[in-house]
């Protein structure tokens, strides 16, 4: 230790020439000041300010470098006969440049920045970032580049062909940090992927740093022998600490659904299929998502992007369709009940609207401005057209040869078909429609009710033509307007005296109302043509309700709900198969099942 | 504890395919002063460097006063100095600085015998190292090499820009005033004069190998020149070994490298020879001998 400073020392008044040149910088924004007048309303504070960190910048990067590569470039070089012949050990020699080095860089960066700090007093009025902040990241910056230097240097000094060997070796490090950031970053977690980085940037300080030392105690004079001892050290402490940093990724992103903490559920009424993702316990901000079967318990992993209202659900309810991003692009993979594993469609999307048909077997898709229909089986593009572009569009397949899209665009609701066989593409109705309009179909697609957002009136339209068949309200207060699966409607009104569900026939001729208790916003689950289930959030508690519409009752209750998780509220068409099990999260936050024809709940994840 | 202060036990250093030294084996008695003496790029610096555990050999062992110099070198060097081939102190300190450094690190340190064989030198203290001539920079390697007193002197290649008068004083005034002392000294030089009065023994090694270890004066008294009025060509090769064989004037001269008195006189009274001369040779000449039949042998 003390050789360590005796050496540390000596270097330091070797070069104190540069502590003289540092101290003339910190001079010349005073002189440049006297020299260069100010203009009017400019503050003589600010303008030392903002030299002075110009300065103090520049110097110190540039000095990490150039002592990198001399302050120690002796050691790279192998003229160290002079240390080596006196009773000193490497550690002493290594550890003492090292130091001079360092007090060097970091004194030069004091010295040139002080005006900045203490003269100028008008650093917040120029830097959006503190002193500190700045001095961490200028100093680190330079000390990270005397570091390299001094490994770079090594490895060129030595002339050996083993450089070959440490370029790929520096190569394959890399492509390691990125492989195992990739995992991280795609599972949101931007504090774990900083967290990944800093302990492999602190490893690597740590590799060179040691293995500076290593490099003297074993290579001495011997320049190939110290670049060999330097690569020996530091490729394989980083290989340790990547097969830690590995191992931790591995851990991370193992997670279970059962470890997610705060899950995001999103269940299609109707379909098998929920999505559940979240942020998972001891993992930081990881978000993992699945995307999971509720009858037979089945899960699959799936992007957490893909969670975030990306999944769709085909009507039948049996397959569902999600994007895995690759790059820039996603492709698209489907999964069907009963297939052993999901399947590439071949479909390269990115920013696109995406309606897959009834069963899964065709895909519609909508990017800028192109409609285009593909054969899932055979992945053949079907038909492709251009369409006037909108940020809302829906669309549905009226028939597996028959695509229909509605378009948003200004104060119009545009409708458009598609003849898949005869390529043909025909705008077949608009409606006038100020603001976004909700839109659910009944089963055959022949007609659908109209809620424009803010009007107050809900009407019932040809959905080919958009043309007005009947006005079913107007001046209400709906919150809920559905097509059910017999054809028939609902529309639920808040009003200030109570939730009312009125209840229409097929051809929009009102058939009854039913009383839901007091004023309380609600939110449709799934029907089955008899039954209606709605959410309902009444006085800070929130209930599932099974309605009867026939006998105009409320059949069953479920009052232990937490968050709400049901998606599809944009689902145009009453699903298909039987109402399932409506999927929602207890106040415990268990994920559970709730059975509204049975009233039973079971829970599926958590706990 | 033994006798010895340096002993090198079958040391091999490589460079790639190319071997520097090669399997060298030799040993300095303490108080004793040896000379390596070689061609340039024989291995010699290799040899020092590894003597002084700056580099590690590939195979074999170097041991100074009986404690391996790899592992040991720190503790080991404050009973050595050295002045190494390229005086390497930092050019840009003066040379007061340097004696302030080392002196530092040194458990014993005689200021004033550096101040005052620098004074003898004629070098300033103030003077920087790097504008000293390559001379002077060895005269300051030496004073700081004797600064702490050492057991055992390691010179490379020390005369290597000295003027004659600084040889001659270096030789004379500080290494025999050494070898008085009893400190060990290991030096390697091309100046095979100017050791020719100290060295107790003497190696030369030539292309990596040790050719040669030997006491000086037993090497001196086995190589004699032999001049041959007419032609030796009873010379009995197989009593006296010619190193080298070549004519002279209307003779021949034969170096041979196992003369013995005896045995020449009694080859002269029983064969043909005829007149012959006898001379004693120098170190010098012996090296050149030996350096000669060599790379005759190679050829």
């Amino acid at each position: 230790m003390r050789n360590a400073l005796v050496i540390a020392a000596r270097e330091f008044e070797e070069k104190r020439f540069v502590a003289y040149a540092a101290i003339a910088f910190a001079v010349l924004p005073f002189v440049i000041l006297n020299l260069i007048p100010m203009s009017k309303g400019k503050s003589p504070g600010e303008a030392i300010v903002i030299l002075a960190v110009i300065l103090s910048s520049g110097f110190t990067v540039g000095l990490g470098v150039i002592t990198g590569a001399t302050f120690i470039g002796d050691v790279s070089a192998g003229r160290m006969s002079f240390y080596f012949s006196r009773p000193v050990g490497s550690l002493s020699i290594w550890f003492g440049k090292l130091t001079a080095g360092i007090v060097l860089i970091v004194g030069c960066f004091g010295i040139i920045a002080a005006p900045a700090r203490f003269i100028g007093n008008s650093w917040a009025s120029v830097w959006d970032i503190t002193f500190a902040q700045l001095s961490v990241a200028v100093l680190g910056a330079a000390v990270a580049l005397f570091l390299i230097a001094h490994v770079i240097g090594t490895f060129v000094r030595s002339r050996s062909p083993l450089i070959a060997a440490d370029f790929v070796a520096a190569v394959v490090c890399g492509a390691v940090i990125w492989l195992l950031s990739l995992p991280l970053a795609l599972g949101l977690a931007a504090n774990l992927v900083k967290w990944l980085l800093i302990p492999l940037a602190i490893a690597l300080t740590i590799a060179i740093v040691a293995g500076g030392a290593w490099q003297l105690e074993r290579g001495r004079t011997d320049r190939r022998r110290g670049h060999l001892a330097l690569s020996h050290f530091l490729w394989g402490a980083m290989a340790v600490a990547l097969l830690l940093a590995a191992g931790f990724v591995w851990w991370v992103v193992s997670v279970k659904p059962a470890d997610i903490t705060d899950a995001v559920v999103s269940h299609s009424p109707g379909t098998a299929f929920m999505t559940i993702a979240g942020k998972t316990s001891n993992r930081g901000d990881y978000v993992a998502a699945w995307l999971m079967n509720i009858d037979d318990g089945r899960s699959i992993r799936i992007d957490a992007q893909s969670a975030r209202g990306a999944v769709q659900y085909t009507r039948d309810g049996r397959s569902a369709l999600w994007p895995v991003l690759v790059g820039n692009v996603a492709e698209l993979r489907l999964y069907t009940v009963g297939d052993a594993a999901p399947i590439d469609t071949g479909l390269t999307v990115w920013g696109d609207f995406i309606f897959p048909s009834d069963d899964g077997g065709r895909i519609a898709t909508v990017n800028q401005g192109i409609l285009s229909i593909y054969d899932v089986a055979t992945r053949r593009s079907f038909a492709s057209t251009r369409i006037p572009q909108t940020k809302f569009a829906r669309g549905l397949f009226v028939t597996p040869d028959l695509f229909r899209i509605y378009l948003q665009i200004d104060s119009e609701l545009r409708i458009f078909e598609l003849d898949v066989r005869t390529r043909a593409l025909r705008e077949t109705g608009v409606i006038s429609s100020p603001k976004y309009a909700f839109l659910s179909l009944e089963p055959t697609a022949a007609r659908m009710v109209v809620r424009v957002a803010q009007s107050n009136v809900v009407t019932l339209n040809d959905a080919r033509t958009g043309t007005v068949i009947r006005t079913l309200l107007t001046g209400s207060r709906a919150s809920v307007s559905r097509c059910l699966r017999d054809g028939r409607i609902v529309v639920i009104e808040t009003q200030p005296g109570g939730t009312v569900m009125h209840l229409f026939a097929p051809d929009g001729s009102p058939v009854r109302d039913i009383a839901l208790g007091p004023s309380a916003p609600a939110w449709f689950a799934g029907d089955d043509g008899t039954h209606v289930v709605l959410l309902t959030a009444m006085s800070g508690t929130r209930n599932l309700v099974s309605i009867d519409v026939n006998r105009g009752v409320v059949e069953r209750r479920e009052p232990n709900v937490g968050q709400w998780t049901q998606g599809g509220f944009y689902e145009l068409r009453p699903a298909i198969g039987p109402l399932r099990e409506v999927v929602y999260q207890d106040m415990q936050k268990h994920v559970m099942a709730w059975n509204p024809t049975t009233g039973a709940s079971r829970r599926i994840v958590g706990g | 504890m033994s006798d010895s202060a340096i002993q090198i036990a079958d040391l091999t250093v490589n460079y790639g395919r190319k071997v520097a030294v090669d399997q060298v084996s030799l040993s300095v008695t303490r108080g004793a002063v040896y000379a390596l003496v070689g061609r340039n790029g024989a291995g010699k610096s290799s040899l020092v460097r590894c003597l002084l555990g700056q580099q590690k050999p590939g195979d074999g062992k170097v041991t100074l006063f009986d404690e391996d110099v790899w592992s040991r070198r720190s503790e080991l060097m404050q009973r050595v100095g050295v002045v190494s081939e390229d005086a390497d102190a930092p050019p840009e300190m003066s040379v007061a600085a340097i004696a302030r450094f080392c002196a530092r690190l040194y458990r014993k340190w005689d200021q004033e015998s550096v101040e005052e064989r620098l004074r003898m030198f004629g070098v300033p203290l103030s003077s920087r190292f790097g504008s000293l001539s390559k001379g002077q920079r060895k005269q300051v390697s030496l004073a700081l090499a004797l600064a702490n007193t050492p057991e055992l002197l390691v010179l490379d290649d020390p005369t290597l820009g000295l003027d004659v008068v600084a040889r001659k004083s270096l030789f004379e005034e500080v290494i025999g005033d050494l070898a008085d002392r009893g400190t060990t000294v290991f030096i390697t030089t091309h100046d095979l004069i100017g050791v020719e009065t100290f060295a107790d023994r003497v190696g030369m090694i030539e292309n990596g190998k040790l050719v040669l270890d030997e006491e000086v004066d037993a090497l001196k008294s086995r190589f004699r020149r032999i001049r041959f009025a007419t032609d030796p060509a009873a010379l009995d090769t197989t009593v006296m070994r010619p190193t080298v064989m070549r004519a002279w004037g209307g003779g021949a001269e034969a170096i041979v490298s196992n003369y013995d008195d005896i045995a020449f006189e009694q080859m002269r009274s029983t064969s043909s020879i005829g007149a012959a001369e006898v001379q004693a040779m120098s170190l010098e000449e012996i090296f050149i001998a030996i350096a000669g039949g060599n790379n005759g042998r190679n050829e």
